[in-house]
């Protein structure tokens, strides 16, 4: 027998809806296990005879389930989601590739004269291979740069969580919201380094 | 209760099966056979044959023979214009419209061609529940399957095709999903598998996670115009190069033939003829090398997208026709390092998962859930002719995605929006699935409007839209003018047709064999009134006034042979008939006496 899908409540969000706290580290097993107990609940295929309002509702019900999973499988959206949910909103991508991360402006820096020494051998008819190795020394410091944001982005994870489980007051949640959106800024700009050379090794 | 199947669309063959005691069943006909050849011949005088019939019709009467329609569906004329060469009927429709099948005079949608060969398989389903003795045998439910690298368009297609032919389409599952459903009933397999599905017309690659009874698709990949077809192709160049490239319809449907036998022969043997010449292995796989290696790609990229190594799939699981060729086994098993499954009929696995999907819909079991994904990215046309992506591919379905559309004018209350479905980044490399309007937004300054957009993808992968203007709060009109499918008023007519035609198609099957009755017994009065002895006949045995009567009776029926009505030829005839009994009892009388008499009955 099919059990009526409530409607999905109007405060939901994405941790609350698979019954888990708003922490960053998440265990990936216990996810897809919750995400499979809920789609035994809520998919469609278990509607088929159900009223037609029930059949909307199953409908909205899994969409919101598959999204939620998707989200929060991936741990940098699961992080963009919950500086959204916090008040803490990254900006868009293309905003956020214009202003150049203060942690990085040294990187960025010799990066750039880097790139153009790289264009003027290609102009002057360098090598391939020698291009080539040029671009792979030039992109060293990001790969450390990105390593380091990495370690860096993991212990803030943990310290968001511990803050969770101590129920910390808004004033000290604040500090380690702002920090994780710079992380992501940087992230995206560290990402569109890395595309940059990618494009540059490929041209 | 009506009954509930599952459904095999398949290019080359299609399949019917249902659940009985827990367990899935293939229907066949008397003599065992499951596979109904996706082939509709469509003559002049509005008789359809599917299946084997037409299948033998297509070296008869090639011109009014279909096969491979699958390859159409969703398709518009610019699509397939490029293989209408070797392909005995008409690639027609209007050029930036969807694709028709011109048979001799008529045409048709690809939805419905496919429509007839859902309709056989109906009746194959209600014949073999009749014979059951179950009380109501209507088949009237069913789940369709496609393959899973369907867009939109073809699935919308498919789900038009089961409407035209009097279903209620259930759902609309993918192929290799499916065949997982099948593989899995024993709950033997639990971790990842891969299935590999190559059929007559398509190619497809599932990465699944099955756990729990959770058959969880993490990829999905593929190509929805590379199969056995395309084999067959190349098979019929090689001969077509031998023999000349002129050859009229019946000859090319002929060699067609031949080179699938080829092929099948080589799936067990070394070597075979083809066009009365040794064809080895070895040279069949060196020209299907390219075409076999174009499917290794997407395995690697769905793979890479579950974020897996091969080394990771457990089981590896063949499904199609053409996977029956040794090469596609072994490259398969080279690529995922294990040899792969075959246990199953790799052609009626398919409609097996089919089947047992209908069966948890109609029941609600809960043993087991399909959790698929949509195989492409949807998107929107924005500023500069660039897609912007609101759900992306390998997305579980069902998904929503919303996107926000402002006005550009003063007291603008329409927005036009343009959805693709694809990967790339611009609209024009991509499949364009419909053009929408937005309508009803109230009147207000420049930019000021703010209209959401929800995008949700089903769980047959099928995209609706609605849309609501934010600061009034009002639900807008969207008209929906699908690229390349039919509209919802359009299938309506093609499933009011069939019903008409149905018995238009009965009635002028019906007129044919009146003209035909008519016709032998003109002939026969005819010859017996030029025999040479008619005229001693006449003098000696016709009453005064009968060889008049006879006359005219001819002349009435003459008259009214030509037309269409069928109740005014049948009572000709019969006049005609009756004024002719006792001419012919003469008649038969005096050629009896020739024959005793010792002369031969061809010279009365």
């Amino acid at each position: 027998m099919t059990s009526p899908a409530p409607a999905i409540p109007r405060n939901a969000d994405y941790f609350s809806f698979l019954g888990l706290p708003r922490k960053l580290m998440i265990s990936g097993d216990d996810l897809e296990q919750r995400f499979r107990g809920l789609s035994r609940q809520y998919h469609p295929d278990y509607f088929y005879n159900a009223p037609p309002a029930e059949r909307r509702m199953s409908l909205e019900r899994s969409s919101y389930l598959n999204d939620a999973y998707r989200t929060l499988k991936n741990p940098i959206a699961r992080l963009e989601y919950l500086l959204q949910l916090e008040g803490f909103a990254a900006k868009s991508p293309e905003e956020a590739s214009k202003q150049v991360p203060p942690d990085l402006l040294e990187e960025v820096f010799s990066l750039n004269e880097e790139l153009d020494e790289i264009r003027d051998m290609r102009a002057g008819g360098a090598e391939p291979a020698q291009i080539a190795a040029r671009l792979e020394q030039a992109r060293g410091p990001i790969d450390a740069k990105r390593a380091a944001h990495e370690s860096q982005l993991e212990q803030l994870f943990a310290r968001w969580d511990a803050l969770l489980d101590r129920d910390a007051p808004p004033a000290e949640r604040t500090p380690v919201l702002e920090a994780l959106r710079a992380r992501v800024l940087e992230r995206n700009y560290i990402s569109n380094l890395l595309a940059g050379i990618e494009k540059e090794m490929s041209a | 209760m009506s009954k509930v199947v599952g459904i095999d669309l398949g290019t080359t063959n299609s399949l019917v099966a249902f659940v009985k005691d827990g367990a899935p069943v293939v229907i066949r006909d008397r003599s065992g056979d499951g596979l109904v050849p996706s082939v509709v011949n469509a003559g002049e005088d509005g008789t359809v044959y599917v299946g084997r019939e037409a299948q033998r019709r297509l070296l008869t009467d090639p011109s009014h023979t279909v096969y491979s329609v699958k390859r159409f569906m969703g398709k518009g004329l610019d699509d397939v214009k490029g293989e209408a060469s070797l392909l005995p009927f008409r690639v027609a429709g209007d050029a930036g419209g969807i694709v028709k099948i011109g048979l001799g005079s008529r045409e048709f949608t690809p939805p419905e061609i496919s429509a007839f060969i859902l309709r056989e398989l109906k009746h194959r389903a209600e014949a073999f529940f009749a014979a059951q003795g179950e009380v109501d045998n209507e088949v009237d439910r069913a789940v369709i399957t496609v393959p899973a690298y369907f867009n939109d368009a073809q699935r919308t297609a498919t789900r038009d095709a089961g409407k035209i032919a009097g279903l209620d389409v259930m759902r609309i599952i993918n192929e290799p999903t499916a065949a997982s459903l099948a593989y899995g009933l024993d709950k033997r397999h639990t971790g990842l598998i891969a299935v590999y599905d190559l059929g007559g017309g398509t190619f497809d690659i599932s990465i699944l996670r099955v756990e729990d009874g959770v058959f969880q698709v993490l990829s999905t990949g593929g190509d929805t115009h590379l199969g056995g077809d395309d084999i067959d192709l190349l098979l019929m160049h090689k001969v077509l190069a031998e023999t000349g490239w002129s050859q009229s319809a019946e000859k090319v449907q002929e060699i067609r033939k031949a080179v699938i036998q080829a092929k099948w022969d080589l799936s067990d043997r070394e070597e075979t003829t083809l066009n009365g010449k040794r064809f080895t292995r070895a040279e069949f796989e060196a020209m299907i090398r390219p075409i076999v290696d174009r499917t290794l790609e997407p395995c690697r990229q769905a793979l890479k997208d579950a974020g897996l190594e091969a080394a990771q799939i457990d089981e590896v699981v063949l499904v199609g026709g053409s996977t029956r060729i040794p090469m596609v086994r072994r490259l398969v098993g080279e690529l995922f390092g294990k040899t792969p499954h075959s246990e199953l009929n790799p052609d009626e696995v398919v409609a097996l998962g089919a089947a047992v999907q209908a069966d948890i819909l109609v029941t609600g079991n809960r043993d087991m859930l399909l959790l698929d994904v949509t195989p492409l990215s949807l998107g929107i046309e924005t500023m500069g002719g660039v897609m912007s992506k609101i759900i992306m591919r390998n997305s579980t379905i069902p998904a929503t995605g919303s996107e926000m559309f402002t006005t550009a004018a003063d007291n603008q209350t329409a927005v036009d929006i343009h959805v693709l479905q694809g990967e790339r980044e611009l609209i024009a490399d991509n499949r364009s699935l419909a053009r929408f309007r937005l309508r009803g937004i109230p009147p207000m300054p420049a930019g000021l409007a703010r209209v959401q957009v929800q995008f949700q993808i089903d769980a047959n992968g099928i995209l609706s839209v609605t849309a609501r203007e934010l600061r009034t709060d009002i639900e807008q009109t969207i008209e929906v003018k699908p690229s390349y499918g039919l509209t919802d008023d359009e299938v309506e007519r093609m499933l009011l047709d069939s019903f008409e035609h149905a018995e238009a198609d009965f009635a002028a099957r019906l007129l044919i064999e009146e003209r035909n009755e008519a016709e032998s017994v003109i002939q026969a009065t005819e010859k017996t009134m030029r025999a040479p002895e008619f005229a001693d006949i006449a003098a000696k045995d016709l009453a005064a006034g009968e060889q008049q009567r006879i006359e005219a009776a001819l002349a009435d029926l003459k008259a009214v042979l030509g037309g269409d009505d069928r109740e005014a030829i049948h009572e000709k005839t019969h006049a005609l008939n009756d004024a002719t009994k006792h001419l012919a009892e003469v008649a038969m009388n005096r050629s009896v006496q020739a024959a005793l008499a010792g002369r031969n009955v061809k010279d009365v």
